[in-house]
């Protein structure tokens, strides 16, 4: 094809179409190239997050300088990683079928295809939701005495977070919810804390009322930013990655009510690119997904990768 | 790819989607058949490298499973593959070249354990301006 | 879109994007300005900005300097000094170099392609906004210092040192909470938003030569300028993310307390040494690889003899980028990475002098038998070559890790990157200056002023940054604001300082003479006063919106020249252009969403400080970028129909006023 006659395809199609749809040097679409770029940028991006944590992997065995502040394998809970696993893969399955779809011209399939990624992009992220709140707060079985304002001592048992200052306070607010009554306190302290709104006065008391407090298994180590280098490099790793699972649904939820307007009609072409562009996004993020479970869940469990504290 | 698209015909290109479809749905099953070894080998009792190196290579291949298919790169041009395989290329030399430089085998272990212990002594965290 | 055909963009009629909202195309003025998505008018604005903050940052370093001249003087406090070199560094790199040579890929590229603008205009708007929020946020630290020394803002933390002071490094443990100020986070977040700026631009770049490419116009027909912007761009893409990724933890480590850096919580302090120069090292390839391609396109067109060797020059610079991902350990020698690291940093550093030599050897190979005209541009370019060698020579000295073990930290390593980057980066983009402006404004800039600004940047360069090799070697360190005056560092010194002042009135003459040349009603020049070689300059001077009337079909290299002297005419596309030529349509969404950014940056900022409902504004300033965003996307690109002549080759180029008479000599 000459270059000439290539050129002439300028001036016979209609304005917009041309305008949407120039010839480009490569014959590969710009917004395309544009997206691989990123993507190639974006890997050196999680490489640098993956190697952080790696790297302190293997110069703290324990994820920390102290042994036994982490138990990671006690921490993690593999099930519910590799339910989300499965449901991201499933979920870059059904944006492949999304992308065949506005090839095919087929807006009504594409829009069921999307709305299934969307679902299971969601179910995803509120995996890991839980997975991280449960990370944070770890698990814990503790023995407790109550001292009810009539005078009466009650024993039990209770499970909560493996922090024991946080696990008396969630306690303490559980019990004066459920028996507001027994917030009744010695009478030399009664005067000031009229002013207090409820909630401060169990920040106040909530010490004399749960007395014999005891942490007596920790059955899972909590993990958090802070408390460690394992949580810091952990958290921000795949914080990052769903940050970007979060703002691929946010492009999904808007494509998807942008197929309602009509514009994608107007443009199959275009739109059937813009979807792609969308579905290399969607995909590169479980690509990544793919190394974060190998690399930083899976290999955890590898005998002698994680010696025992 | 817009050129080749113009030079199909409607029929033809709802053939070659329809193609790729299947393709996509053994892929589909394959990837999850792939995770499932993964999970499942790491409770059997295998030597720790041969572990590592299925984890590895299983992940690997999905990886590129899902790049070339999914993401259509055997479909493309080949500057596609060339840019990201770049960009991929980089970010694992980096991570190689990293955990390389960050070993400690040549420090005296003794020394060692006296820096990875907890610091013993408090760090003043008040500000000398 | 508007398929109205106008002649000028002023008679469009009042046109709707597809918010419903009025598209800022027919305006002139403030408003053109800020709404532009011409590669030109961005160049502009890049350049106008680099060269306003060249002089901040020689502003800072004239302070430094004058500080030095003597021993034990106190004009300037210890912290201030600190402050003053982590600015000067900081906003010489990012707010001067990497500007100036983003106005010189905006303008110069897709007039080099044969585009009619960049693939994404938009984008290209955004990454201009975006660094001037980066750019302004980092110099509103001098604006909050001072409020904090007339006890308006006081740091929650009670420290003062919200200007910068950890160095252009910012190497952690220094930048963590407890031994900086606000500072620190103002670094931080300055340079996440530069980034973001960089990396857009980058991308757009690297897109639009791939695909936008006039017909014929191979990837090996391109000018040598063009290739750099290449590989400049790629090494932008693959090195940026490490400086994000660091910075961000770094973040976290102050604001969350987390435990990447921090000894306490079992942080590696030297990680954040690795992960900066694997950012660093490449870095300073983007910073020189727009300087070397301006020299490729200067000595070849005054010469007048095409570049020698231009493939080898091609794939050294590619390799120079390759290989600039793989050295970054070399700024480490003087930690203790061990012998096998050290051996392979300290090799892998020698064999990139290699790709860098031949690039010297084919330079020199290009003047070999020219018929050279010592105009403005060549003296700069010239001096290029020899400047950049020294640089270079220091450079191999730093790569042998005994000999760096000395060097490191002292003033032979300030010499040495001064070398590089002044002898070497401010030359090349001098010589662009002097080279394009004639395009750029279709004037002339003085070019009797041109060979004094010349005189006072190569030799007050050298009389600033020579006398440092020898007290560097007799022992003086770096970044300590004050020196006894028994070391013997007196004089040189001294003969420093006067040759920084020099120095500074080159450079300020030369900014002078450019607004000057901007307002000026006399200088025209034709569209081609330098009888050069590349596409631009078969266009008129300044150049129309559309670029091209005609989009050229090119046949080989240096294709203009070919036509001028080889009777080798450049064809011209002969489809129909009765219905104009498409514009993209112009836009706010930009810059509002680079406000958006100095918005989140600034609460950011002032949360750390303590200025209480900064977190909202700074959720409230990521939203605007967001929100900017997305009524982004939802307007489309729109566009309208722009006339052009149907003359279909341009006119035959002019003489220039002030041509130096060539030599007699053979072809």
């Amino acid at each position: 094809m000459s270059a000439t006659a290539a050129l002439a395809h300028d001036s016979s199609g209609p304005a917009e179409a041309h305008a949407a749809h120039p010839p480009t040097a490569t014959g590969i679409e710009t917004k395309k190239v544009l997206m691989w770029l990123f993507l190639a940028s974006d890997c050196m991006f999680f490489g640098t997050l993956i190697s952080t944590h790696l790297v302190y992997r293997k110069v703290y065995p324990y994820g920390s300088t102290d042994k036994g502040i982490i138990d990671i394998l006690s921490t993690f809970d593999i099930q519910l990683t590799s339910f989300s696993t499965f449901i991201l893969l499933m979920s870059s399955f059904l944006m492949a079928l999304a992308v065949s779809a506005m090839h095919k011209g087929q807006i009504k399939s594409f829009r069921r295809s999307c709305i299934g990624v969307i679902i299971f992009g969601l179910i995803f992220l509120t995996g890991q939701v839980y997975e991280f709140t449960h990370f944070f707060d770890g698990h814990a079985l503790y023995t407790f005495s109550v001292k009810t304002a009539a005078g009466e001592v009650i024993s039990s048992t209770y499970e909560g977070p493996a922090d024991p200052a946080r696990a008396k306070a969630d306690l303490a607010h559980r019990l004066l919810a459920a028996h507001p009554d027994w917030l009744s306190v010695p009478a030399a302290a009664a005067a000031e804390d009229k002013a207090l709104a409820p909630a401060e006065q169990v920040k106040k008391h909530g010490d004399w009322i749960v007395t014999a407090f005891k942490q007596e298994k920790v059955e899972k180590k909590s993990l958090s930013m802070q408390n460690s280098v394992f949580g810091s490099t952990f958290f921000l790793m795949t914080g990052t990655h769903g940050t970007h699972v979060a703002i691929g649904v946010l492009w999904l939820v808007s494509m998807y009510l942008y197929s309602f307007t009509g514009r994608f009609e107007k443009n199959m072409h275009g739109a059937a690119i813009d979807v792609e562009i969308m579905g290399l996004y969607w995909h590169f993020v479980d690509i990544v997904w793919i190394i974060i479970f190998t690399a930083v869940y899976l290999v955890e469990y590898i005998p002698g990768y994680n010696p025992a504290p | 790819m817009s050129a080749d698209a113009h030079a199909l015909s409607h029929a033809e290109l709802l053939e070659q989607e329809n193609q790729r479809y299947h393709a996509f749905i053994n892929l589909a099953l394959f990837l999850s058949v792939f995770t499932g070894v993964e999970i499942v080998v790491i409770f059997l009792p295998f030597p720790s490298w041969a572990l590592m190196g299925t984890l590895v290579t299983l992940s690997i291949v999905k990886f590129f499973c899902v790049i070339f298919w999914f993401m259509h790169l055997i479909y493309d041009a080949p500057l596609l593959t060339i840019l990201f395989i770049a960009g991929l290329l980089l970010a694992a030399g980096t991570m190689i070249a990293l955990l390389g430089l960050m070993q400690h085998d040549d420090v005296d272990p003794a020394i060692l354990h006296e820096s990875m212990a907890p610091p013993s002594r408090v760090m003043h965290d008040t500000a000398v301006v | 879109m508007s398929s109205v055909l106008v002649s000028h963009k002023t008679e469009l009629p009042p046109g709707r994007s597809g918010l419903g909202l009025p598209r800022p195309d027919r305006f002139t003025g403030w408003r053109d300005w800020f709404t532009t998505v011409d590669h030109k008018k961005i160049g502009v604005m890049y350049g106008a900005a680099a060269c306003f903050f060249f002089l901040v940052g020689g502003v800072e370093a004239l302070m430094i300097r004058t500080q030095l001249m003597r021993p034990m003087q106190h004009i300037i406090t210890a912290q201030l000094y600190n402050q003053l070199f982590t600015m000067h560094g900081t906003t010489m790199i990012f707010l001067g170099v990497m500007p100036l040579s983003a106005a010189f890929f905006n303008f110069v590229v897709p007039l080099q392609i044969g585009a009619r603008d960049v693939a994404f205009p938009r984008l290209n708007a955004f990454s201009l906004w975006t660094f001037f929020a980066g750019a302004i946020l980092l110099n509103a630290s001098w604006f909050l210092q001072f409020l904090n020394i007339i006890h308006v803002l006081t740091p929650a933390d009670g420290r003062t040192d919200i200007v910068p002071g950890g160095g252009w490094f910012g190497y952690a443990t220094l930048t963590e909470k407890p031994y900086t100020g606000i500072g620190t986070d103002v670094w931080i977040l300055s340079l996440q938003i530069l980034g973001v700026a960089s990396l857009a631009a980058a991308f757009n770049f690297i897109t639009t030569i791939i695909n936008l490419r006039a017909p014929g116009m191979a990837m090996m027909r391109l000018p040598v300028f063009t290739w750099m912007t290449l590989v400049t761009s790629f090494l932008i893409i693959f090195a940026f993310p490490a400086i994000t990724i660091a910075l961000a933890e770094l973040l976290f480590d102050r604001t969350f307390d987390t435990n990447f850096f921090r000894v306490q919580g079992g942080g590696q302090p030297i990680f954040w040494q690795h992960l900066f120069w694997i950012f660093g090292h490449p870095e300073v390839y983007i910073l020189v690889l727009p300087a070397m391609g301006i020299v490729s396109e200067v000595l070849p067109t005054f010469s007048r003899k095409p570049l020698f060797g231009y493939p080898i020059i091609v794939f050294s610079g590619a390799v120079i980028g390759l290989l600039g991902f793989a050295v970054w350990s070399h700024h480490m020698f003087a930690t203790g990475l061990g012998k096998v690291a050290t051996a392979a940093f300290s090799l892998l550093t020698m064999a990139i002098a290699v790709p860098t030599g031949v690039k010297i050897f084919n330079w020199i190979g290009t003047l070999w038998g020219g018929r050279i005209r010592f105009t403005v541009p060549m003296v700069f370019s010239m001096a290029f070559v020899w400047m950049f060698m020294l640089g270079g020579f220091s450079g191999i000295m730093h790569s042998a890790a005994p000999a760096d073990a000395e060097q490191h930290d002292s003033y032979f390593i300030v010499a040495h990157f001064h070398y590089v980057l002044l002898g070497g980066v401010l030359l090349g983009l001098l010589s662009g200056i002097y080279y394009w402006v004639p395009k750029i404004f279709g004037k002339m800039m003085n070019q009797k002023l041109g060979y004094w600004v010349a005189g006072l940047v190569i030799v007050g360069f050298n009389v600033a940054f020579f006398p440092m090799h020898y007290l560097g070697l007799i022992g003086m360190t770096r970044r300590t604001y004050t020196y006894l005056p028994d070391k013997g560092w007196n004089l040189w010194n001294f003969v420093s300082t006067m040759g920084a002042y020099m120095l500074g009135v080159g450079v300020f003459l030369c900014f002078m003479d450019m607004v000057i040349t901007v307002r000026s009603k006399k200088r025209a020049c034709g569209p081609d006063p330098w009888d050069a070689r590349t596409l631009e300059w078969s266009l008129p001077s300044p150049v129309p919106d559309y670029n091209f009337a005609r989009l050229p079909i090119v046949s080989c290299r240096d294709a203009w020249w070919m036509q001028k002297h080889n009777n080798i005419p450049i064809e011209y596309d002969q489809s129909d252009v009765s219905h104009g030529v498409h514009m993209p349509s112009q836009s706010w969404m930009p810059m509002g969403a680079g406000i958006g950014f100095f918005i989140f940056g600034m609460g950011i900022v002032l949360m750390s400080a303590g200025v209480p409902y900064c977190g909202y504004v700074a959720i409230g300033g990521l939203s605007t970028t967001v929100v900017f965003i997305y009524l982004w996307a939802i307007e489309g690109p729109g566009g309208y129909h722009l006339a052009v002549p149907t003359v279909a080759t341009p006119p035959a180029p002019t003489a220039a006023p002030t041509r130096v008479p060539a030599p007699v000599g053979h072809h």
